[in-house]
């Protein structure tokens, strides 16, 4: 932690240090360009590149002027006047004038905020060429022309060219909206707060505070949901791990006949797109489905089943269809693993008396769990935020009613969505997601490192 | 010479077609799926009515019941004529979301139904074209098992379809529905002054009416489910069944002869018989405030509202009018899911004070009576409801 302080600071002085040194030791041209940029550049002669540099001064001089500063200025308030209404006598209707606007503000403040740091390094590199181009100068050895750079880019500096694109692309649609969310979170951005009509502004960590103890009602919900989101995560990930792995056993045991046609029969399943397994489950299952219609016409009982609608089978339910659903993808990945394990191991296992029990707990599951530890994490995280299979289930009922706006099987990613896409409640589902985010990546940060498989890494063979 | 005059004659040109440009006005309809071909039917006639002026209308699918959403996820992209329903109207309020209807208003008022004016009315102004009033629910019996007395009552209807081997069908695991049991029983649901929604749900009344709901989810002869559990049953193992006129074909063809419908029950509140009550639901149409266009959306709006239209909605969907003269056709008297609607619509409350956090703890409660989860007594399940719903 120190150490990467101590760079992080090492860093920071240096690319100051540079600046600073340009400064120090420029003449007036180069000091100049720290107004003006590209007058280094363009002093000693480097016209098209100097000029470069100036154009993109003047176009964020305008940018700013024209467009940005209106939002920017804002960014403190996120808008205090809202729409404008007027009586237009000549059209006999109350005539609107846009206001403010929170939601354009906050994109665009955020956007401009990201384009002043690339700026800035622009800025910084103008001055650093200015200052490059005066001290060449001053050895009296060759500047590089606009041509030469050019070329560069090409060879020594290939990789600037490749990576200019990808990185703009990840910028403005990775970067930009995920700081945007993050800050709605900070926000009251709710069905009551709706831009243009009632502007939203910034509340600080109020949202994390409701979610954590403030508000009652939200945050029994939040922990009730949290808690079951933990369990479903870790029974849908173990349960379809542990029976894929014994279904493969089975199929890859010595005597079983047609191997490929077992294994074919459950990967056949696959071939259904997921979704329509889940609603089909669903249909079936429901209360006057198929499933309870047949049970009655048997007479095994007389009441429905409420498969779906009571907490605890509802919870046993999703977990069940999840697992019908997951094996065969399990029973793919470990199948493979299984055949990989050396048959030396399960002779001496044999020869020393091992039942098949002793030989699965000290062999087989070792060895698995060595190699797919990363897998199980990743399964688990997409457990955690496993919308599919809940959604298109029960929807995330039984909707209880000392949970806000939620049910018994939902789990944080459903109830986001609830909150966002029926309640408007942005800033609240915001808030939600990045919890969700922040337990995902902690789990899977401490758990993979503390795994085997990067643990003793060297020993596997 | 010759030069500059090519140089503005071109530039009149470029003029000239600016100005067609300008002229020509572009709006876009919201509209949900089913009504897409009627919807571009009306406008035809709308441009046919209007020629002085091009007029550019698209079209897009968004169904009533979503308006209010879709609109919300970006004003400026939404459309600047839209219909939805009228419990939308507070929350689209909120966002500064629709037009006064200032253009015409006398006429307007004139022509509708009072409810319909108040339905679409907020604050003294009058924010939206009603267009139809058929969102409600009563009830469709089979007369080959209930008569008319039986289905006075709820209780009524409950023993002869227990004795018939039938069932009574009702979504009660519906914020819409299960409303007319404690809106019967004389609680209310409303808004103050600041707005917020108020509910007294959880008061003796409220407490007598789910004790209500209780004992109607417990009878052997109650059946819940989704619209197509009704349609598909009703003849065969229902016998009667709440729901509005959206089901009145698919009903009428399973029913037959013994088609019927009627005004809801009354059903057994504190020992005595209680009328059950119901939502009033109007679907309006709104002209959205970002519009460039605000004055010929209006016309647009009024347009697609106005009698004639009212009828041709009558006559190709079978949705009722709140145009007076419209609704006082014989068709429509004549029709029997509109006639019971209308016996109805005395013991109907109006839906636009309800706001959109009662929907889903309504739900909750419902599902646990459903799914007969008595684990917690009935006052705190209806304390925990109103809580929720006026958060």
């Amino acid at each position: 932690m120190r150490k990467s302080l101590r760079r992080a600071w090492d860093g920071l002085t240096q690319h100051f240090g540079a600046l600073f040194e340009a400064f120090r030791k420029g003449d007036a041209w180069t000091r100049l360009s720290f107004v003006v940029m590209g007058m280094g550049c363009l002093a000693r002669g480097q016209i098209v590149k100097g000029l470069l540099y100036l154009a993109a001064e003047v176009a964020f001089v305008l940018y700013m002027a024209l467009f940005a500063w209106q939002y920017l200025s804002k960014f403190g308030t996120l808008g205090t006047v809202g729409m404008h209404k007027e009586w237009d006598e000549a059209l006999g209707i109350y005539k609107r004038t846009p206001g403010d606007n929170s939601m354009l503000i906050l994109l665009f403040s955020v956007m401009s905020i990201l384009l002043i740091v690339a700026f800035l390094a622009v800025w910084r590199s103008s001055v650093l060429a200015g200052y490059k181009a005066q001290r060449l100068k001053e050895r009296g050895e060759p500047l590089p022309g606009f041509v030469q750079d050019v070329v560069s880019l090409m060879n020594e500096r290939y990789h600037v060219t490749l990576l200019t694109l990808p990185s703009l692309m990840v910028i403005a649609f990775t970067v930009l909206p995920i700081i945007f969310m993050i800050l709605i979170s900070f926000t009251n951005f709710d069905a009551e707060h709706q831009p243009p009509g009632n502007l939203f502004t910034w509340v600080g960590f109020q949202n994390f505070f409701d979610v954590f103890w403030k508000d009652p009602m939200k945050s029994h919900t939040f922990l009730g949901i949290l808690g079951w989101t933990m369990v479903w995560a870790v029974f849908a990930t173990f349960t379809n791990y542990l029976f894929g792995m014994i279904l493969a056993i089975m199929i890859n045991k010595k005597g079983i006949r047609f191997k490929a046609m077992w294994r074919t029969i459950f990967v056949i399943t696959i071939a259904v797109p997921q979704f329509v397994s889940l609603l089909l489950m669903s249909q079936i299952l429901h209360d006057q489905g198929p499933l309870n219609s047949l049970l009655k016409q048997w007479g095994v009982i007389k009441q429905s089943i409420p498969f779906l609608t009571n907490t605890t089978l509802a919870r046993i339910s999703v977990i069940v269809v999840n697992l019908w659903v997951g094996i065969p993808f399990s029973m793919l990945i470990t199948s493979g693993i299984l055949m990989n394990i050396p048959g030396d191991l399960y002779e001496s296992a044999s020869i020393d008396g091992a039942g098949p029990v002793r030989t699965f707990g000290s062999i087989t599951l070792p060895y698995m769990l060595f190699v797919t530890t990363p897998y199980l994490i990743t399964a688990f995280v997409g457990n955690i935020n496993n919308f599919n299979v809940i959604y298109l289930l029960t929807k995330g009922g039984p909707l209880v009613t000392d949970y806000y706006q939620a049910g018994k099987t939902d789990l944080l990613v459903t109830w986001l969505y609830r909150l966002t896409v029926d309640k408007q409640d942005y800033s609240l589902a915001s808030t939600i997601g990045i919890l969700v985010f922040v337990i995902c990546a902690v789990l899977s940060l401490i758990v993979y490192n503390r795994s085997a498989s990067v643990k003793r890494e060297e020993e596997f063979r | 010479m010759k030069k500059v005059l090519s140089l503005v004659l071109a530039l009149m040109l470029v003029l000239t077609s600016v100005a067609a440009m300008a002229e020509t006005v572009s709006l876009k309809v919201w509209g949900s799926q089913e009504d897409q071909a009627m919807l571009a039917e009306m406008v035809e006639e709308f441009k046919a009515a209007n020629p002085d002026t091009e007029w550019d209308i698209t079209f897009g699918v968004v169904g009533e019941p979503d308006a209010k959403a879709k609109y919300l996820e970006d004003p400026a992209a939404a459309a600047d004529v839209f219909s939805f329903a009228n419990d939308q109207l507070y929350d689209l309020l909120a966002a500064d979301a629709l037009y006064e209807v200032t253009r015409n208003k006398d006429e307007i008022v004139a022509a509708n139904s009072a409810g319909a004016i108040e339905a679409a009315s907020a604050n003294g102004e009058l924010y939206a074209y009603p267009m139809t009033a058929d969102n409600g629910y009563f009830l469709y019996y089979d007369t080959s098992v209930l008569t008319e007395e039986d289905v006075q009552t709820l209780d009524g209807i409950l023993a002869a379809c227990g004795a018939a081997g039938k069932k009574m069908f009702m979504d009660v695991s519906n914020g819409w529905y299960i409303a007319s049991f404690f809106l019967g029983a004389g609680c209310t649901l409303g808004l103050d002054e600041n707005g917020k929604q108020t509910c007294d749900f959880n008061n003796e009344k409220g407490l007598a009416a789910a004790e209500a709901i209780q004992a109607f989810t417990a009878n052997d002869a109650f059946l819940t489910g989704d619209d197509a559990i009704l349609t598909g049953g009703m003849g065969d193992n229902i016998a009667a069944g709440v729901s509005g006129t959206w089901n009145a074909d698919a009903i009428m063809e399973k029913l037959g002869d013994n088609y019927a419908a009627t005004k809801l029950p009354t059903f057994t509140c504190n020992g005595e018989q209680v009328q059950m009550a119901s939502f009033a639901g109007y679907k309006l149409v709104g002209v959205n405030t970002m519009s460039e266009h605000p004055v010929e959306a209006m016309m647009l709006a009024e347009w697609l509202t106005n009698e004639a239209n009212q009828v041709k909605r009558f006559e190709a969907r079978a949705m009722g009018p709140t145009n007076i003269n419209a609704a006082a056709s014989e068709a429509v008297q004549q029709n029997v899911a509109l006639a019971a609607l209308s016996l109805q619509s005395q013991f109907a409350v109006s839906q636009k004070d309800v706001l959109g956090n009662f929907w889903t703890p309504a739900e909750a409660f419902g599902t646990a009576m459903e799914a007969k989860d008595y684990s917690k007594d009935l006052q705190t399940m209806l304390d925990e409801m109103v809580a929720q719903i006026i958060a």
